[in-house]
């Protein structure tokens, strides 16, 4: 999922004072699920903000809302009475979310409420961590389901570096060594021959190096 | 409720104003004891920042 973290209160605030009517609009997808960007955590900014413009004197009207996803036109749909009465709709949801959001009601000023930070999974409640950076081209059958690209801190293709140090990463002992890591998991998996693979120099042409990407199924295409 | 407390510093509220008790409803006693006490915290806050600022307002009015 994408996990995302809300921006200080104080970048937020400067962000929408001035404004009369802001909608604090939360994505209740991805962004739910790491407790930053959902509607519940709409409601609660949504409070913080009307308190602030109170002591500020502002005369600040604050609604607050949510939709299932904000990446999507079906579900924007059902946001177009709230947005329509907001002068600014502050978007809990991803950076995809927030552009989305801007295109569907190009009209109206979108601001982002939360830094996306990375695709990731749940450690345990509240604590996650990333695992895919979309490169576009999977190798997770080569190296026992952990990626090299995401989880090395030098994504190389064969490793480990010198930089490994009984298993942790020399950036940081925190910080396993994900080569470590493969070895481990390939052995563990009878695979242990998949290690003597050398994988080639990887193309990024389908990563961001060849810029934005876009995907069409045609059978579903209308 | 420990994030709660954080989120109303942001604001200038003084967390204190806020507190979160688990009871059953079988525990009337503890339940007035906790009011009370509760009471008296606050009233030795005295008004919040959003009391003084509303009354601000209204004197402006």
């Amino acid at each position: 999922m994408i996990v995302g973290k809300q921006k200080s209160f104080e970048e937020i605030w400067d962000m929408v004072r001035g404004y009369k009517k802001v909608l604090v609009f939360g994505c209740n997808t991805c962004v739910a699920i790491c407790h930053e960007g959902g509607s519940k955590e709409a409601e609660i900014l949504g409070s913080l903000l009307r308190m602030k413009a109170k002591q500020a004197n502002g005369d600040m009207e604050i609604d607050t809302g949510g939709i299932e996803r904000q990446c999507e036109h079906e579900y924007l749909d059902q946001a177009t009475e709230a947005v329509e009465g907001a002068d600014v709709i502050l978007s809990l949801a991803c950076g995809a979310g927030v552009q989305f959001l801007g295109e569907k009601f190009p009209h109206k000023t979108v601001l982002p409420g939360l830094n996306t930070t990375f695709i990731g999974v749940v450690d345990a409640p509240g604590e996650f961590s990333e695992r895919c950076q979309m490169c576009g081209d999977c190798i997770l059958h080569l190296t026992g389901g952990i990626c090299p690209i995401t989880r090395c801190s030098k994504s190389l293709m064969n490793g480990p570096c010198g930089g490994s140090n009984n298993g942790s990463c020399e950036i940081n002992p925190d910080v396993p060594c994900a080569w470590h890591m493969i070895h481990e998991r390939l052995e563990a998996q009878g695979r242990g021959h998949l290690i003597d693979i050398f994988i080639p120099p990887k193309n990024w042409i389908t990563s961001r190096a060849g810029g934005p990407r876009k995907q069409k199924r045609e059978d579903l295409a209308t | 409720m420990q994030h709660l407390k954080t989120l109303l510093i942001e604001v200038d509220i003084d967390p204190d104003r806020l507190e979160m008790y688990n009871l059953s409803a079988a525990m009337g006693p503890k339940w007035a004891e906790i009011c009370t006490e509760f009471t008296e915290r606050i009233k030795k806050l005295g008004p919040s920042p959003i009391w003084w600022a509303d009354r601000d307002r209204k004197t402006k009015e």
